[in-house]
């Protein structure tokens, strides 16, 4: 089993910002709501390796801290999924230009 | 380490893929090996019981469903964004890793993962919070539903 020391931790960090930066620049640079769901998978990703070193804290807080974050992430992109079918029907395309600004009607 | 370094090698590269790739297919393939990944880093840490969980509920489940959507959404148009962007995800990144460093101590480094199952489930409060997040998961897929209803309707 790997010690968490100066090195793994920079280096769990380091990843994690890397996969932070290249779900960020996608989900800015998504046209469609597929890869806009995709960029939101890959920051969440970002999240549950910035949560290993909290492991070593407190083990337990951070193990409930992960099953929350893992399922209501799942949730959330869950309803983002059936938000892109609803889309699709309506407008017959995901694109993100269909979507009115500034309001929450899809 | 050098597994570590493997791991976060590939998790590096495969997320630029999602970002580099124009194939919305390909982006999602991508997305699924970051998070396998992402996974596999608890293992080395022995949190098997995380690594279970990312790979069944997160790429078991939401990974398939979007690698699914994606293959039906292939062929898309041409991507934008600025560079300009990196700057303050950099600036904010250099600041966490200055306050990271600077209370080391705090944050266990040198240390080791000690964490087992047994203990988790037996104190009222993560009892509480399991109702909580079972009444969470609830309410999101009832939102679901009514938004799939209001659609219909």
């Amino acid at each position: 089993m790997l010690e968490l020391n100066a090195m793994t931790v920079s280096m769990i960090y380091l990843s994690s910002f890397a996969i932070l930066l290249a779900g960020f620049l996608t989900a800015l640079s998504s046209k469609d709501l597929i890869r806009l769901l995709i960029a939101l998978e890959l920051m969440f990703g970002a999240v549950f390796m910035s949560l290993i070193p909290a492991f070593v804290v407190a083990a337990n807080p951070a193990f409930g801290t992960s099953i929350i974050t893992i399922f209501t992430s799942a949730g959330e992109l869950l309803v983002l999924i059936a938000a892109i079918v609803i889309q699709d029907r309506r407008n017959k395309n995901v694109l993100i230009e269909q979507i009115t600004i500034g309001g929450d009607r899809v | 380490m050098m597994l570590l370094s493997g791991f976060a090698g590939v998790l590096v590269l495969s997320s630029l893929g999602v970002l580099l790739s124009k194939d919305n297919f390909y982006s999602a393939l991508f997305m699924t090996l970051t998070l396998v990944m992402a996974a596999s880093v608890y293992t080395l840490f022995d949190i098997q019981s995380v690594f279970v969980l990312i790979v069944f509920v997160f790429v078991g489940a939401i990974g398939i469903v979007t690698v699914a959507l994606a293959a039906t959404y292939r062929a898309m148009p041409e991507r934008q964004f600025s560079w300009v962007w990196c700057i303050p995800v950099a600036i904010t990144a250099a600041v966490l890793c200055h306050f990271m460093f600077v209370g080391g101590a705090y944050y266990g480094i040198g240390s080791r993962v000690t964490f087992s199952l047994d203990e988790f489930i037996k104190t009222s409060e993560y009892q509480l919070l399991v109702v909580f997040l079972t009444s969470l998961v609830i309410l999101l897929f009832l939102s679901v539903i009514r938004l799939y209803r209001g659609d219909e309707s």
